[in-house]
């Protein structure tokens, strides 16, 4: 039993659980603009932001894939206790997935739903030590009035990667986390080289 | 914890504090907050489905939705104490949680014969008594066979 790793995590569970759901609904709006989570718990591994989408998105019927940074005792134990959440081992069946900044230059397997429910498809949660310092891109689509200049610390693969898994209205979204900042960058979203 | 002997003794204590009063918990309340704990899980109000076989052996059907409150608490030595019950009571969740987790340690002994072993025993009674007065309602009922042919 895991009971000796267990911590406490939202200090009100109703009210940190919509205000984390609520910064969710808002970052997948508006693709690409800073949400930021005030008085969220963390967990040894996990940043205050990723946590606390984890403890508002996930419950019973949402298998959860760990990339093998995240796979520690520690995570698994408080996030099965606190979301119930199954952990899966298979790609294919992850309705969210847990992942660092390293595991973004593959995304094989990760279900892009189908072009009945294209809902279905894996929401990936991407940890990352800053949401600035990477090479300035453009943003546009849904949501982004005319265009968003977005710095991402992220390599060149996986915007191809993306490009790549993205056939409309299958694909995958995803959130981006830094602390207690998130950015969401739906599937919908065009990215495009900054011009000088 | 691991073992199974101790692990039925666990369940039957956590059935004990379940199915007690919060008035019959209060007493030991001072003793059993009188330690540095914290909430893991704060006492929390739920839903749970009761499902039901007729007969015990029937087919399993859906009896209803009942409320439960649970609770899980940690002591300041690592010990987890944790709580289910039936209905809506917070600080009922909570005493019995900490008594799971008190009666983990070095005093269960202590925490068996002051606490459990009366609750237990006025549970009994409380049971026996309703059966008793259940029994004495009980209807046979008889098929008389008909002269049809």
């Amino acid at each position: 039993m895991s009971a000796q790793l267990l911590q406490p995590a939202f200090a009100d569970p109703v009210l940190d659980a919509q205000r984390g759901f609520r910064a969710a609904l808002k970052a997948l709006a508006g693709p690409g603009v800073i949400q930021t989570l005030h008085a969220t718990p963390s967990l040894e591994g996990l940043a205050p932001a990723t946590y606390a989408l984890c403890l508002a998105l996930l419950d019973v019927d949402t298998p959860l894939w760990l990339a093998p940074s995240f796979d520690t005792p520690l995570i698994r134990a408080n996030l099965a206790f606190h979301c119930g959440c199954p952990l899966t081992a298979k790609r294919e069946d992850a309705r969210f997935a847990l992942l660092a900044a390293d595991d973004l230059l593959d995304l094989g397997g990760f279900d892009t739903g189908n072009d009945r429910y294209p809902d279905q498809s894996c929401t990936l949660l991407v940890q990352l030590p800053s949401l600035y310092g990477g090479a300035g891109l453009v943003w546009r689509g849904p949501g982004i009035e005319s265009e968003h200049n977005v710095a991402l610390p992220l390599a060149a693969g996986f915007w191809r990667e993306r490009e790549r898994r993205n056939e409309f209205p299958r694909g995958l979204d995803l959130f981006f986390t830094a602390g207690d900042d998130l950015i969401g960058l739906p599937r919908s979203t065009r990215i495009a080289e900054e011009r000088a | 914890m691991q073992n199974p002997a101790s692990h039925t003794e666990r369940q039957h204590w956590i059935g004990v504090l379940a199915r007690a009063s919060r008035s019959e918990l209060q007493p030991f309340e001072d003793a059993l907050r009188d330690v540095e704990y914290r909430l893991i899980r704060a006492p929390e109000i739920g839903m749970t489905l009761v499902r039901g076989r007729m007969g015990g052996n029937g087919a399993p059907f859906n009896v209803g939705e009942m409320s439960v409150t649970r609770c899980v608490v940690r002591l300041a030595d690592g010990r987890t104490g944790y709580s289910y019950l039936a209905g809506r009571d917070k600080v009922h969740a909570e005493l019995a949680a900490l008594a799971d987790a008190h009666l983990q340690g070095v005093q269960q002994r202590h925490w068996l014969a002051e606490m459990i072993t009366p609750l237990a025993t006025v549970q009994a009674e409380r049971r026996a008594q309703k059966e008793a007065e259940t029994a004495a309602t009980k209807v046979e009922f008889f098929t008389l066979v008909r002269g049809e042919n």
